[in-house]
């Protein structure tokens, strides 16, 4: 029976621009966005650098699944935004906003709360894009090429590929509990149900390492691989031009205080009322779907 | 609404009806089962039979509403399981999963037998004598304190089947039950087979153990990409060698040996060593007398 | 007759942190070429004895070893596994659990990776060993997408792409359809038959076994109890009921035969033997 991958984080297949770059120029682009957006606190340039991932998405052909992937931005941003509106994490005093019955709102943490989402954001979607675009395969290659052990670069690879057979596990397992007349009520019902997919893990992991093990895995020699990743004069250039770019505007932002807008941007209290009122109500509505699809018979 | 259906459950209903019943899995458009009749009477004992991938699981899971037909209905002694959560189906019906490990999460053997019982809803003292039964019949004397995840393979295999017969349901399923089991476990199965006829439970049994079903089932459904495409009892099925064939499927040796054997001389198709030895035995005979 | 290619000289192994024998006193010989089945139930050691062969049993499962154990010239406790790797293949009961990797020619590759094969030697070694198995032009196809008969040959294209002499296969087939069983004994029959691979088998199927095997071994609580010709072992009917162990059908039919008085001579263990002998029986 074959397995459908649900979850947004393996290759998308296609033969755009963006999938035949090599792996090498695409993980230095996403360690470049990461080093950058938290180097700088410009939110032109985070969300710019969001914007520029969002074109290389709709460029590769891959943005529904991509738009997939980032909806995990949805529960971490609002309950983000939420928490910087309730309590800034900038020094007193702060300026009230609005009062919502027993809570304040207030409007100085906001800038930063949207410059520390504009970071996950842009660096979520820079990694997606790689990861939806690099077959796994070569990345495990230029992994291997820089020297990352071989044992930790093969366990990050498997782990990705193990999940869509564990989610598949996991619901065999629940069926099984289920036609057992199992009370779907509390947490404590359903979490027993987990011992069965960690036994059930061990096992796999255990039987696996002797199969590879069988396979010379252990060898300490010379090891050669099946793939080659071919390096092309456009990858260079890439990678090149990502370095010169990223690394300019990071020393700029560190440099220059007037990169950080905080001063130049403010925020009504109205927006701000708008926007806590938005953040929390989905926040919740994320909560209470999650808990009764959890426990839904 | 309910518990209408609830009530509709009635002594004279079959224990399964399917009526065309078709199913779709929902992520692709992979047609599992296609236009599937079926009826199966209170106390019967059936196996079913086909490659990987012809259905049968797709199948069974519609008999506790594990899965729900796309089209079609699926009533299980008289009530309908669309209306039903797979927990409420767990009244009429108990799946024996081929696998224990994904069955079994208590932290000792007595635990996992009480579950589904406490589940259900069954008194304390009821529960005390179904595991006192249970216990007894498939020898868990010895392993009852330890962790399921602690005894070997093809005990924990038992108690995965007795975590299920002590719910006593009405119908039991059994996915693969001889799988990784040595000879002497697969005894026990057998025994459970002709203990659960006795009692008048209903037994389905998706196997490709052929010996097992020729020792246990009166009737055996064949299914092939997505139908059933025979339905009749094992001797039969066994004697269909077009069929066999057609399905990849092997019959039980003696089997064999009886097709190409007596057989052809008008004999019975056996099913079993003896049955086979008393046929040529019988055939002997008379001749032997003849010639004295 | 041929060399022998696995010896154990008076085995006997516990694993770490137990004190029962997985093994005891086990002295063994197999000739290269041959096509042995480890019959037993389970518990009996026959795990414990296919590890030994490649070592994983003390180098990785640790526990203590007495005795020793040869294959083909090397004492295993002396040589890591991955170098005994190259001659001794191994696949186990559940295939899914043996992929690892994102195609069919990835997984046969990574044995070869390992052993530093150069990659352009690499591409003609996939695809041999995926034909070999009959699973030509499935390169690029997912191990996890394929039936589980599939993906036990895929496991077995993975050892055999390493060029074993030995193939061990314990309970390759206990999780798989008829057909899947089928392409598996087939394949290996044709590796033990046209390559002269010598093959293991651990299985509970008398009947199968019977057929291919040259050599039954019989194990009960860790001791090699029997070891023959399928038609000596299995005609010691009674002995192997009193280890809970069957025989094929066959056999039991001509046992039942001779307790009706209607039986004489050797039992049959195969569906041909004693198809023949009953014909000729009602003929006569």
């Amino acid at each position: 029976m074959s397995i459908s991958n649900p979850l947004p984080l393996a290759l998308v297949p296609g033969d755009s621009f963006i999938h035949n770059v090599s792996p090498g120029p695409k993980m230095i682009l996403v360690v470049g966005y990461v080093i950058l957006a938290f180097s700088t606190q410009n939110i032109i340039i985070l969300y710019s650098m969001a914007a520029i991932a969002f074109i290389f998405a709709i460029w590769a052909g891959i943005l529904k699944t991509f738009l997939k992937g980032l909806l995990i931005l949805l529960p971490i941003g609002s309950s983000l935004l939420a928490l910087q509106i309730l309590a800034p994490a900038v020094e007193k005093p702060w300026t009230a906003a609005a009062e919502l019955g027993p809570v304040t709102l207030y409007i100085d943490g906001l800038y930063y709360g949207f410059v520390l989402l504009g970071r996950i954001f842009a660096s979520l979607a820079i990694a997606l894009v790689m990861l939806m675009t690099t077959h796994p395969s070569d990345m495990f290659t230029t992994f291997t090429k820089l020297r990352v052990p071989y044992t930790l670069n093969f366990m990050q690879a498997m782990t990705l590929q193990l999940i869509p057979v564990f989610q598949r596990e996991v619901g065999i397992i629940l069926s099984a509990q289920k036609s057992r007349g199992m009370k779907g009520s509390g947490f404590s019902a359903v979490l027993p149900s987990f011992i069965p997919v960690f036994v059930g893990a061990i096992e796999r992991v255990q039987q696996l390492s002797i199969s590879l093990e069988s396979r010379g895995f252990g060898s300490t020699g010379h090891k050669t691989s099946y793939r080659k990743v071919k390096g092309k004069w456009s990858d260079t250039a890439i990678a090149v031009c990502s370095i010169v770019i990223m690394a300019t505007l990071a020393v700029m932002s560190i440099t220059r205080g007037s990169w950080n807008l905080s001063d130049q941007i403010t925020f009504s209290a109205n927006f701000v009322l708008g926007l806590f009122l938005l953040v929390a109500g989905t926040f919740l509505t994320i909560v209470t779907v999650t808990i009764a699809f959890m426990f839904r018979k | 609404m309910a518990d209408e259906h609830f009530n509709a459950a009635d002594a004279d209903a079959p224990a399964i009806l399917v009526e065309q019943a078709h199913y779709t899995y929902a992520n692709g458009n992979v047609v599992a089962l296609s236009g599937v009749d079926l009826r199966v009477e209170k106390g019967e004992i059936i196996g079913i039979i086909g490659q990987n991938g012809s259905g049968k699981t797709t199948l069974t899971k519609l008999f506790n509403g594990l899965l729900k037909p796309s089209s079609g209905t699926v009533v299980i002694n008289g009530v309908n399981t669309a209306t039903q959560s797979v927990q409420q189906m767990a009244q009429h019906i108990g799946y024996v999963f081929q696998n224990p490990n994904h069955q079994l999460f208590a932290r000792t053997v007595d635990d996992e037998l009480r579950f589904g019982p406490r589940n259900i809803g069954m008194s304390e003292d009821e529960i005390d004598q179904r595991v006192a039964e249970a216990v007894e019949f498939f020898g868990l004397h010895s392993v009852i304190d330890e962790h399921p995840y602690r005894v070997s393979f093809p005990i924990r295999k038992l108690v995965g089947i007795a975590s299920i017969v002590t719910m006593r349901p009405s119908i039991i399923i059994f996915d693969e039950p001889s799988t990784g089991q040595d000879h002497d476990t697969t005894k026990v199965i057998n025994n459970l087979m002709s203990g659960l006829r006795e009692q008048g439970t209903t037994v389905v049994c998706v196997s490709h153990d052929m010996p097992l079903l020729a020792d246990v089932v009166e009737r055996v459904i064949v299914m092939k990409d997505t139908k059933i495409i025979a339905d009749a009892s094992p001797r039969d099925v066994f004697a269909d060698a077009a069929l066999m064939q057609r399905t990849n499927l092997m019959a039980p040796q003696v089997t064999e040996i009886a097709l190409q054997t007596t057989v052809p001389i008008g004999g019975t198709i056996a099913l079993t060593p003896a049955e086979l030895a008393d046929d040529i035995a019988n055939r002997l005979k008379p001749r032997a007398k003849t010639g004295s | 007759m041929s060399k022998p290619i696995i010896q154990f000289d008076d085995v006997s192994f516990s694993y770490a942190g137990t004190d029962s024998f997985a093994l005891q006193s086990v002295s063994l010989e197999i000739r290269e070429g041959e096509y042995v089945a480890i019959l037993g139930l389970n518990g009996a050691g026959k795990t414990t004895l296919g590890l030994c062969v490649n070592g994983i049993v003390p180098t990785m499962l640790g526990g203590n070893l007495t005795g020793k154990v040869t294959v083909g010239g090397l004492d295993v406790s002396e040589y890591p596994v991955r170098e005994l790797a190259k001659l001794v293949g191994i696949v186990f009961d559940n295939p899914e659990f043996q992929m690892s990797q994102m195609s069919a020619a990835e997984e046969v590759a990574l044995g070869l990776e390992h052993a530093g094969v150069p990659h352009e030697a690499m591409h003609e070694i996939v695809s041999d060993s995926l034909a070999m198995v009959g699973l030509a032009g499935f390169e690029t196809r997912s191990p996890l997408g394929l039936s589980g008969g599939q993906q036990q040959r895929l496991a077995i294209a993975a050892v055999l792409a390493m060029k074993p002499r030995i193939l061990i296969m314990d309970e390759p087939t206990s999780n798989l359809d008829p057909i899947g069983k089928q392409e598996v004994f087939d394949m290996a029959a044709k590796l033990n038959g046209e390559q002269g691979m010598t093959v293991i088998v651990i299985e509970h199927e008398v009947e199968v076994m019977a057929r291919y095997a040259d050599r039954v071994i019989v194990m009960d609580g860790g001791r090699v109890v029997m070891n023959g010709t399928p038609q000596e072992i299995f005609s010691r009917v009674d002995e192997l009921a009193a280890l809970k162990l069957r025989v094929p059908e066959a056999v039991a039919l001509a046992k039942q035969l001779e307790a009706r008085g209607a039986w004489k001579g050797d039992f049959p263990v195969r569906t041909e033997t004693a198809v023949d002998r009953v014909n000729a029986m009602l003929k006569a």
